[in-house]
């Protein structure tokens, strides 16, 4: 197929100095004429200037990019950096309050999984529909329809409500549509995680097959694993403003410096964002087991973690947890101070705990460490921050071995013999004496 | 651009930049929509029946139980004089009109705020919401005009050729409810109390419109501000075109036509440019 128009300098989304502007708190944004009606009378005493400073709140702020034609770029940053924000700018779902962007090509974006899809409507129809809202034809739907609902896997159930579906058939076939809207550009905002591990790959290669087409994709995603095997550039935001744009592997440094110690994203809205947080974590330091600093295990080596810690509050039998999380986001082992009976005295305002893990046999892979601090055991979520990131090398063992591995024991059987052998000692006991 | 064997079709450039500047309609690209618009409709269509044992019953049960509810109120006690033809046939032809009218005029000036998933999250030119729910009741409006004709063989009467006007009269309603629906549907993204002022305002505006009595009971020196209202003339028309009663006023009618035309261009130029911070605040 001749594509010579689509040369690879063709700039498919250029956007400069792109800001959005909100307002923030009881501003001039209430739901009730009534509300604003009291509001505006209470504010009257107050000096003007005093009302409008704490308003207004720059989501996005100058940002400035060219993303030419069939590049996959990802959108970095953490939580409130912006980066939905500007697909919304982008997807035209809202305005821009500074700034243009162009974008040159059939537009498509997906924020979320299932909006528009109406639970009682059967799945026939919900294809129609969120088809329709999407942007595409009823043509172009009906010649895709095969495809989407095999892509889905939920045929049988085709001309089923929606609302008897499990929540992981919904959102497949809400992603399998928009996944047939065959874009130029399209805008993913944190939508190739949803699903479980299989659907995710297919997500993935079919964005993938995307790319073959020369489409551009810009996609927002916490998963580094996700973000490293579709993009060779991204845009980090921070507070707003583009931090950085380059190669991936540069962005996911920056973006995991900054993460360490930061609040982790599930956390967002468990209450914890607000001030007077009971406990931080200050410092942490991943070194090996001599205790110099490293980024990147062995596989069987064990990991030495210095945590720095400050009380604010006193806090009755606090539990620190050391989660470790694969980069797609598989929650591996965890070490924490109740199940290993370690009585953390949290009298002193400021301490520091160390953990020596055991030799980690978790296969070759990027992993990220998650450190929360609970209540009474399990109770009262204080505290969970970025530990930071490390590697776990081996030639030979990745994720399609699983988790983690470790040697088993066989026996053999055979026809004649008839008898287990027993296990051979020898080897059982030179493997304790490695392990110890 | 080097020639391919296949044309390719013209890139579509999308461009985002500041709102704010008015009169800038694109109505082409509500044309591109126009299949969602067809879509929206089918949906509310198949949506308001579901799982309702009568079905689609409901949309013939209602403008007869209001029939019904009149004429025993002002039919049997109240004796409106109704110049000779039955009670339930002088109301039905005044509820069928009416109902759609408000039925449109509720959906359409609360449709952005029943959707206000999509509108958060997806992009569609926000007119097809209120277009959508001003389309979907005339489904309800052709079941039970079905009925209408099913009494007018009952009661053995005949409509008047002039019924050939009446997709006209319902052109009107249809665009006042739009109209209507253009200016408030903006101001119920922001605020909700437009949402619950709308079935009062409508039961003072069918009590100002001649449903359940003829428009000669009103008196001679309130006639002109009364014709004025849009409705009285659509549901006058569509008495005159189906039962042969006196003609609607012409006149007040070109004036509230006239009206509508302004209230609903000026709604589309408001729309388009409020709708730019719809997401920012539904």
């Amino acid at each position: 197929m001749p594509t010579s128009s689509d040369a690879l300098g063709d700039v498919a989304i250029a956007a400069t100095g792109l800001g959005k502007q909100y307002r923030l708190g009881g501003g001039p944004r209430h739901n009730t004429l009534r509300d604003a009606v009291t509001a505006s009378f209470s504010s009257l005493g107050k000096p003007r200037s005093t009302r409008q400073v704490a308003e207004q709140f720059w989501a996005l702020r100058d940002v400035s990019f060219q993303i030419r034609q069939g590049e996959n770029v990802g959108i970095l940053g953490l939580n409130g950096a912006g980066k939905s924000t500007l697909l919304k700018v982008l997807s035209r779902v809202t305005t821009p309050t500074t700034g243009r962007a162009c974008m040159t090509g059939r537009l498509g974006s997906l924020l979320e999984v299932g909006t528009g899809f109406h639970f009682e409507l059967t799945g026939r129809e919900n294809v129609y529909l969120y088809g329709a809202i999407l942007g595409m034809t009823r043509a172009e739907i009906a010649r895709n329809f095969e495809a989407i609902v095999e892509f889905a896997g939920v045929s049988e159930f085709i001309d089923t409500p929606v609302k008897r579906y499990s929540s992981g058939m919904y959102v497949r076939l809400a992603f399998s549509v928009a996944a047939h809207l065959e874009p130029d550009i399209l805008l993913l905002d944190e939508v190739l995680s949803v699903g479980d591990l299989a659907f995710q790959r297919k997500c993935i290669d079919f964005a993938k097959g995307l790319q073959k087409r020369n489409a551009t994709i810009l996609f927002v995603s916490h998963n580094m694993f996700n973000i490293k095997t579709m993009c060779e550039r991204v845009i980090y935001l921070r507070n707003g403003r583009v931090e950085f744009d380059g190669p991936t592997a540069r962005g996911i440094e920056l973006y995991e410096a900054d993460s360490q110690l930061s609040e982790v994203t599930w956390a967002n809205g468990a209450g914890l964002s607000e001030a007077g947080r009971p406990v931080t974590i200050t410092n942490v330091a991943l070194m090996d087991e001599a205790g110099a600093p490293r980024g990147v295990f062995d596989r069987g080596e064990r990991l030495r973690l210095r945590i720095g810690y400050k009380i604010h509050c006193p806090i009755e039998s606090p539990n620190f947890i050391v989660a470790i999380i694969r980069s797609d986001g598989v929650p591996c082992c965890n070490f924490n101070t109740a199940l290993d009976g370690m009585a953390v005295e949290a009298t002193s305002e400021a301490g520091v705990l160390q953990l020596t893990t055991p030799p980690l046999k978790l296969v070759s892979e990027l992993y990220r460490i998650e450190i929360l601090v609970r209540e009474n055991g399990f109770d009262r979520l204080l505290c969970a921050q970025g530990g930071g990131s490390f590697h776990i090398r081996d030639a030979l063992l990745d994720t399609h071995f699983g988790v983690f591995h470790e040697p088993g024991h066989w026996t053999q059987e055979t026809a004649e013999a008839g008898v287990p052998k027993p296990p051979d000692l020898g080897a059982l006991a030179e493997e304790r004496r490695v392990r110890a | 651009m080097t020639a391919s064997s296949t044309p390719l079709p013209a890139r579509r450039v999308t461009e985002v930049r500041p709102g704010g500047r008015w009169g800038d309609l694109d109505l082409a690209e509500l044309w591109r929509f126009r299949e969602l618009l067809y879509c929206l409709v089918q949906r509310e269509l198949k949506i308001r029946y579901k799982q309702a044992a009568i079905g689609v019953g409901w949309a013939v049960l209602q403008p007869v139980l209001a029939v019904l509810i009149f004429a025993v109120i002002f039919g049997h006690f109240a004796k409106m004089p109704t110049g000779g033809t039955p009670y339930v046939i002088f109301a039905f032809t005044a509820v069928l009109p009416w109902t759609y009218f408000s039925e449109a005029f509720r959906r359409s000036a609360g449709g952005l705020v029943s959707d206000a998933d999509l509108v958060r999250k997806i992009y569609f030119p926000r007119l097809i919401v209120p277009l959508a729910q001003v389309t979907a009741p005339l489904a309800d409006f052709a079941a039970g005009f079905v009925v209408l004709l099913v009494l007018f063989a009952a009661f053995h009467v005949a409509p008047t050729p002039a019924i050939v006007l009446l997709p006209l009269f319902l052109l009107v309603a249809l665009a006042l409810a739009l109209a209507i629906a253009l200016w408030l549907g903006p101001i119920s993204v922001r605020f909700r109390d437009t949402i619950h002022a709308l079935p009062f305002l409508l039961q003072i505006w069918m009590y100002a419109s001649p449903v359940a009595y003829p428009a000669s009971i009103v008196p001679e020196r309130w006639r002109l501000l009364y014709s004025l209202n849009p409705m009285v003339g659509v549901i006058e028309g569509f008495r005159w075109a189906l039962l042969g009663s006196s003609q609607p006023d012409f006149r007040a009618m070109a004036v509230s036509g006239a009206f509508i035309i302004v209230a609903l261009a000026g709604g589309v130029v408001y729309f388009r440019k409020m709708e730019r911070s719809f997401a920012d605040v539904i």
